[in-house]
C-alpha cells in the first residue's frame, strides 16, 4: 500500500515536472519568436534581414511568403503574424483601417521594376516586347501585385500595351512570375529588381532595369499587427530593425531605393 | 456587374474535357475491365494516381513539359507550331489527366459488374466485339456512364491547382472561374468572389443531386 502511495506521489511529481518544463518551454518560445508575413518580392531580402535580426537580438523569425493580397486577407481573418512586410501601401492601409494594426503603416523601401529573360537570344527591352520572337510576357497580376501594376503603366507609357496585350500571362504573385520566367515558359517577364539581385537568380539569363520615371514609385509598406503586449515588444524590435542602417543596407544591396530622393535623383 | 467570361470558359473547358475523356475512357475502361494482362495493375495505378497526387505535382510537371525552354515543349513548337503552356488546349490536356480516374473508374466497374452471359450471348449470335460493346454492354451500364460523365465534368469545373500552375490567368483563355474566385479574394473583392462561389456551389449541388436521383431510381420515368 505504502509502495503504491509512494509511486503515486512520484508520478504526480514527475507529471508536474513535465508540465512545468513544457510551460516554461512555451514561455520561452513565446518570448523569443516572431512570425513575419512578407510579400513575394521580399522573398530573398527578408531572409537576409531576418537572419541579421536574429543574430543581433536572439529572436528567431518565421517568414511566411505570399502575395500581399493573400496575406492581407489572412491577417483580416486573424492569422498569427506579428509584422506584415507588404509590397505596397494599399494593403497595409487596409489592415490599419480594419483595426488590426498598432499604428499607421510606414514605407520602408521603394521597389524597382526589371525585365528579365532566360533566353540567350532575347535582349530585354520594352521596344523588343512586340517582336515576334516573344510569344508570352509574364507579369504579376496587376490587380493584386504592385509590380504588375507598374508593368502595365510602363507598357502604356511606351504605347506598346495594345501591341502586346495578347501576349501577357499573369502570375498570381511575383513568385509565380519568376517561376514562369525561370522555367522558360515565358520568353521574358517583369519582376522586381530584388529578385535578380539575388545571386542564384540574377546570374541566369539577363535583365534590364526599367526607367523609374515611367511608373509610379512602388512604395513598400510595413505594419505592426496588434497582439498581446509581450509579443509587441519583439515585433517592434523587428519593425525598428527594418529601418536600421544594417537592414536598409541589405535592402539597398537588393536593389531597393531607400527614399523618394533616390528616385528623384534618378530622374 | 458580374463578368460571365470565367463561367463560360469553365463550362467550355469542362465540356470539351468530358467529351474527349469519354472517347478515351470507354476503350481504356473496357481493356481494364476484361484484360488479363500483367500490365493491368500498372495501368490501373497510373489511371488512379490523380486521386492521390496533389494537383500541384501534375501542374509542376506539365509546366516543365510544356515550357518551350524544355525539349518536349520545344519539339511541339518546332514541329507543330503549338504551344500548350498558357493555352486553352494545355488546360484541356491537364484537365483530362486530372479527371481521368473519375471517368474511367465508374465505367470500368460498370463493365466488370455485368454478367458474362450478356457478352457471351452476343458473341454466340455472331456479333463482333465492337458491336457487343456499343449495343449490348454500354446500354446496360448507363448509370455508370452517367456517373463518369457527370463526375468528370464536375471535377473539371472544380479544378484549381493545375490551372493555376499552367494557365497564366489570361482572361477569355485560361482564367476559369476557380481562378477568378482566387483572384477576386486576393484583390479583396469579396462580393464578386461570393457571387462566383455561390454560382459554383449551386451548380455542384444540382449536378450531384441529379446523379444521385437518377442512379437512385427516383427519375426512372425520364431515364430508361
Amino acid at each position: 500500500m505504502r509502495y503504491r502511495v509512494l509511486s503515486f506521489l512520484k508520478l504526480k511529481f514527475l507529471f508536474s515536472l513535465i508540465l512545468l518544463v513544457s510551460v516554461a518551454g512555451c514561455e520561452e518560445e513565446k518570448k523569443n519568436h516572431i512570425t513575419i508575413a512578407a510579400a513575394a518580392n521580399m522573398q530573398f531580402a527578408i531572409k537576409e534581414i531576418s537572419d541579421a535580426f536574429t543574430k543581433q537580438t536572439g529572436i528567431s523569425c518565421d517568414v511566411v511568403i505570399s502575395s500581399s493580397g493573400k496575406l492581407t486577407a489572412q491577417i483580416k481573418e486573424g492569422a498569427p503574424y506579428d509584422v506584415f512586410v507588404s509590397a505596397n501601401m494599399k494593403y497595409p492601409r487596409e489592415i490599419f483601417k480594419a483595426g488590426f494594426a498598432v499604428e499607421k503603416p510606414k514605407v520602408y523601401a521603394y521597389g524597382q521594376l526589371v525585365l528579365w529573360s532566360l533566353y540567350e537570344e532575347i535582349d530585354p527591352s520594352i521596344e523588343g516586347l512586340s517582336h515576334e520572337n516573344i510569344q508570352s510576357i509574364a507579369l504579376p497580376n496587376p490587380k493584386t501585385a504592385p509590380y504588375g501594376h507598374a508593368a502595365i503603366e510602363i507598357l502604356k507609357a511606351n504605347e506598346v500595351y495594345e501591341l502586346v496585350a495578347d501576349k501577357l500571362v499573369y502570375g498570381e504573385s511575383i513568385a509565380q512570375t519568376n517561376q514562369f520566367i525561370t522555367s522558360k515558359s515565358s520568353e521574358i517577364g517583369f519582376t522586381a529588381k530584388s529578385v535578380v539581385m539575388y545571386p542564384n537568380m540574377g546570374n541566369q539569363g539577363h535583365w534590364q532595369a526599367l526607367d523609374t520615371t515611367q511608373y509610379k514609385p512602388i512604395e513598400q509598406g510595413v505594419i505592426l499587427i496588434k497582439k498581446e503586449d509581450s509579443d509587441i515588444i519583439n515585433s517592434t524590435k523587428f519593425y525598428d530593425f527594418l529601418f536600421s542602417e544594417e537592414a536598409q543596407k541589405i535592402l539597398e544591396d537588393f536593389g531597393y531605393l531607400l527614399d523618394n530622393r533616390d528616385l528623384n535623383s534618378l530622374r | 456587374m458580374i463578368d460571365w467570361g470565367p463561367l463560360i470558359l469553365t463550362a467550355k473547358l469542362a465540356l470539351v474535357t468530358t467529351i474527349i475523356l469519354l472517347a478515351i475512357s470507354i476503350p481504356l475502361a473496357y481493356w481494364l475491365a476484361f484484360s488479363k494482362s500483367r500490365m493491368k495493375p500498372i495501368v490501373e495505378t497510373l489511371v488512379s494516381m490523380p486521386l492521390v497526387l496533389p494537383p500541384t505535382v501534375l501542374g509542376f510537371y506539365l509546366l516543365m513539359a510544356f515550357s518551350p525552354g524544355n525539349s518536349f515543349g520545344a519539339w511541339l513548337q518546332d514541329w507543330f507550331g503549338i504551344r500548350l503552356i498558357f493555352s486553352f488546349s494545355g488546360l484541356v490536356i491537364g484537365s483530362m489527366m486530372y479527371s481521368l480516374p473519375f471517368m474511367v473508374n465508374p465505367i470500368q466497374s460498370g463493365l466488370a459488374g455485368l454478367p458474362n452471359s450478356l457478352a457471351e450471348a452476343s458473341y454466340v449470335l455472331g456479333k463482333s466485339k465492337m458491336k457487343t460493346l456499343f449495343s449490348v454492354l454500354l446500354p446496360n451500364i448507363k448509370p455508370s456512364l452517367l456517373t463518369g460523365v457527370v463526375l468528370a465534368f464536375a471535377h473539371t469545373i472544380g479544378e484549381f491547382g493545375v490551372v493555376l500552375m499552367i494557365g497564366g490567368n489570361i482572361p477569355e483563355k485560361t482564367k476559369v472561374v476557380s481562378i477568378a474566385i482566387y483572384d477576386e479574394v486576393e484583390a479583396l473583392n469579396y462580393t464578386q468572389a461570393n457571387t462566383y462561389s455561390i454560382i459554383l456551389f449551386i451548380i455542384a449541388f444540382m449536378v450531384l443531386l441529379s446523379v444521385y436521383m437518377i442512379n437512385g431510381g427516383y427519375l426512372k420515368k425520364f431515364w430508361k
